[in-house]
């Protein structure tokens, strides 16, 4: 175990830095609500099997009205994000494939609630064994982008323990200001997921770890966090990946997890600062996750931080702010490092959009790869302590064998290495096939 | 509406390979300056000559190759440049168009091109010039500060020439046309660690060992500095080499704690080879000895992968 108490970790870019990291267009712009005509809810928003529409078309639902019942192990249900009438049942083009189960509903602007949504009451008196499925029915996943179903995240199995729940808050994503402005924003909520989460697996430690790009953000926090039992709020530096989930970890506990663990190995437990909130709505209010901020920005006319429901179409968003700005060349789910490329601004948003950023013909220009001049800025960049110049040697010969030999499973794709590469060397897009086709090759074997 | 599709990230640093090596070759506008400043017509002759020749000998060699012509990186013009830096001020022309051969095609094509080169190809093409035209190669002359005189012959600082520390350091010395003015080369230096071109680590430790192994083996062996560390980074190439040198990038460690131990590697050398060899300079072997040295220090100085065990939890 390492000792000594960074505030950072080893590695790391600066991308966008003379920009303030592409997040000035939105920064001060306060969240405004978003309500779509139509909605298209895709089953699988969540990592897991995707859940199974319980509705038909022409049937009338009611928002918050579970419309896919949980499937598996790490199922979640999903729920109506407007109130108003399906109008298919199908499959779709969206962000996690080509053909995706998808509930579109008509709006009719009333937002009824469905029936029947039970609060626990506040989350310092209400029953900790309660919470965990509370999560569980509003279908909270992670909402920095991981997608996990977070009641799994939050059970502890017999012989681990967990004593520090640490929130995310630290938005290290390029152009991305919507956990900032649920910082700045609802406070409180974030505080009272925290409080539920801790008290639900019985933490005495909380921590809100924010970037020290964020001072208005921090001095927020503190004055909430003042009178809360066991939460403290931590000032981390500004560099990307800091929210990467064993950077974060690394910097904030002094801990590392071990290679082929997992951070609950460390007692650990990560949560976005997002997350927290959706879990303080569900405790406090026994509603489910049915909306959640996204900042749109880039080649649109209004960059601007919008409370979507799920469900919303790309298009419908950026229609929001002003439309394009130029014709678009790229448009990316979340931020310019780890963002995921949409085919179409057709697909919805899901619960883990955190932002639509759009690039135009220029940005989105390829760069052509050049032979490596053993510079070793992949090797000084990146926050895992591996060498992707070897790593990328291995993929390029197609030897995984290799690749997994110098490390690339612990490969965090953070894109560091590829960002900082002056050949302009396409490595983390090679590590992130490689990783998959080994996962998928252990799989096959068990 | 057609959007392109791409796995993650999606920006990349300005940096890119053509303007990395477009710092070193502003980074060396300051040395070639003085050296033409000190040394006149023919120094400006073989600095161009080079240059020109290697990128010629790299498009050509390219083009019959069938390979991509990438003279646009601008590297082929860095080694032809850093190579006439390296010439005696009064070498005859053709001398830096075999040496700018022999680096980009024997030294840095024939191995593989860009990245694949294990030695720096400038400092071998050097190494090859001084082992087939030795007279050619050190044959060194006092400055003629364009004044139109025939170049008075001289002995270099190491190998006997009296200079003062103000001499040394503006460039007032008989050498090579790009190692003589250490003040250019310290401007260089500086531009070089603002822009993030290079790291401090070689250059600094290579001097720091050079000046502390000046002062502690004294006046033994073959030494003039008689233990005075400052002239012993201020004379011969050793500031040139451990900045401009020492630091290209295919031919030194990858990682930091690399190329410290390179850089270690190469002051001790150096000081070995003044103090005891045949040669009144050693930059150039010490460099080169230690890039044939790099792929072995790569397999031992790895950075730690974060989780992995650590050295006690191993034992």
């Amino acid at each position: 175990m390492v000792s000594a108490l960074p505030v950072t970790f080893q590695g790391g870019v600066h991308p966008l830095q003379k920009l303030h990291e592409g997040k000035l267009p939105t920064k001060d712009v306060p969240v405004r609500e978003y309500t779509a005509d139509t909605v298209c809810i895709p089953m699988g928003m969540h990592l897991g099997a995707p859940s199974a529409p319980c509705v038909k078309a022409g049937d009338y639902v009611r928002l918050g009205q579970v419309i896919g019942e949980p499937v598996g192990g790490l199922g979640i249900p999903v729920h109506a994000s407007v109130s108003g009438t399906v109008t298919d049942v199908g499959p779709r083009q969206q962000l996690n494939g080509p053909s995706s189960l998808c509930v579109t509903i008509e709006n009719d602007h009333k937002d009824t609630w469905a029936e029947g949504l039970q609060a626990l009451g506040d989350v310092e008196t209400a029953d900790p064994a309660l919470i965990v499925p509370a999560v569980k029915a509003a279908g909270i996943c992670g909402m920095g982008g991981a997608c996990f179903p977070t009641h799994v995240k939050l059970t502890v199995r017999e012989g681990q323990y967990c004593d520090t729940i640490i929130l995310n808050g630290s938005e290290c994503e390029t152009h991305l200001t919507a956990d900032y402005r649920l910082l700045l924003e609802n406070p409180k909520n974030i505080l009272d997921g925290l409080r539920a989460a801790m008290r639900a697996l019985s933490v005495k430690r909380g921590v809100v770890a924010i970037e020290d790009n964020k001072p208005e953000a921090i001095a927020l926090m503190r004055k909430a966090a003042q009178g809360r039992e066991g939460v403290e709020v931590m000032e981390l530096r500004t560099k990307y990946p800091q929210g990467g989930e064993k950077q974060l970890i690394r910097a904030v506990t002094g801990r590392e997890v071990p290679q082929k663990k997992l951070p609950l190995d460390v007692h650990v437990i990560v949560l976005n600062v997002g997350t927290s909130a959706a879990i303080a709505d569900a405790v406090t209010t026994g509603r489910p996750l049915i909306s959640r901020i996204t900042t749109v920005t880039g080649s649109v006319k209004e960059p601007a931080n919008l409370r979507l429901r799920i469900g919303t179409a790309f298009r419908d968003a950026i229609d929001a702010c002003g439309g394009y700005r130029e014709a678009p060349g790229k448009i990316t789910a979340g931020g310019a490092m780890t963002g995921l490329c949409v085919p179409g601004d057709a697909v919805s948003m899901t619960k883990a959009t955190n932002g639509i950023v759009v690039y135009n013909m220029e940005d989105a220009k390829q760069l052509e790869e050049s032979p490596c001049i053993r510079c070793g800025r992949c090797v000084e960049v990146c926050p895992a302590g591996l060498r992707p110049y070897l790593m990328k040697h291995d993929c390029d010969a197609g030897d995984l064998a290799a690749a997994e030999a110098h490390d690339v499973m612990d490969c965090i794709v953070c894109g560091c290495c590829s960002y900082a590469c002056p050949a302009r060397l396409w490595l983390t897009p090679s590590f992130k096939v490689a990783k998959d086709q080994i996962q998928a090759a252990k799989r096959g074997k068990a | 509406m057609e959007l392109r599709v791409s796995l993650a990230p999606h920006i990349r640093t300005a940096d890119s390979t053509r303007r990395l090596m477009l710092d070193v070759l502003i980074a060396l506008i300051p040395a070639s300056l003085a050296g033409v400043y000190f040394f006149g017509p023919n120094a400006l002759m073989l600095l161009v000559l080079s240059t020109a020749s290697a990128v010629l000998a790299e498009y050509v060699w390219q083009k019959l190759m069938k390979l991509p012509v990438r003279v646009n990186d601008l590297s082929a013009a860095v080694t032809g440049l850093l190579l006439g830096l390296n010439l005696p001020p009064q070498a005859p022309w053709w001398i830096a168009v075999a040496g700018s051969v022999v680096a980009v095609i024997l030294v840095k094509q024939l191995f593989g091109g860009i990245g694949d080169n294990f030695m720096n190809p400038a400092l071998a093409a050097r190494a090859v010039l001084l082992a087939s035209w030795p007279v050619h190669m050190t044959v060194y002359t006092l400055p003629t500060m364009w004044s139109g005189a025939d170049a008075v012959t001289s002995a270099t600082v190491l190998s006997g020439h009296p200079a003062g520390t103000m001499d040394l350091f503006l460039g007032n010395i008989p050498g090579c046309i790009g190692e003589v003015s250490k003040l250019a080369i310290l401007l260089g230096l500086a531009y070089l660690l603002i822009r993030k071109t290079i790291t401090w680590h070689v250059p600094v430790i290579f001097l720091g060992v050079t000046a502390l192994l000046a002062w502690a083996m004294g006046a033994q062996g073959g030494f003039t500095f008689d233990g005075d560390p400052l002239a012993a980074i201020l004379s011969g190439g050793v500031l040139f080499g451990a900045v401009f040198m020492a630091t290209d990038y295919s031919t030194s460690p990858m990682t930091a704690k690399g190329q410290v131990v390179f850089a270690i590697g190469c002051g001790v050398i150096v000081s070995i080879i003044r103090a005891y060899g045949k040669y009144p300079e050693g930059v150039t072997y010490a460099i080169l000895l230690m890039n044939i040295a790099s792929p072995l220090i790569d397999r031992f100085m790895r950075p730690r992968v974060y989780g992995s065990p650590l050295k006690e939890e191993k034992a």
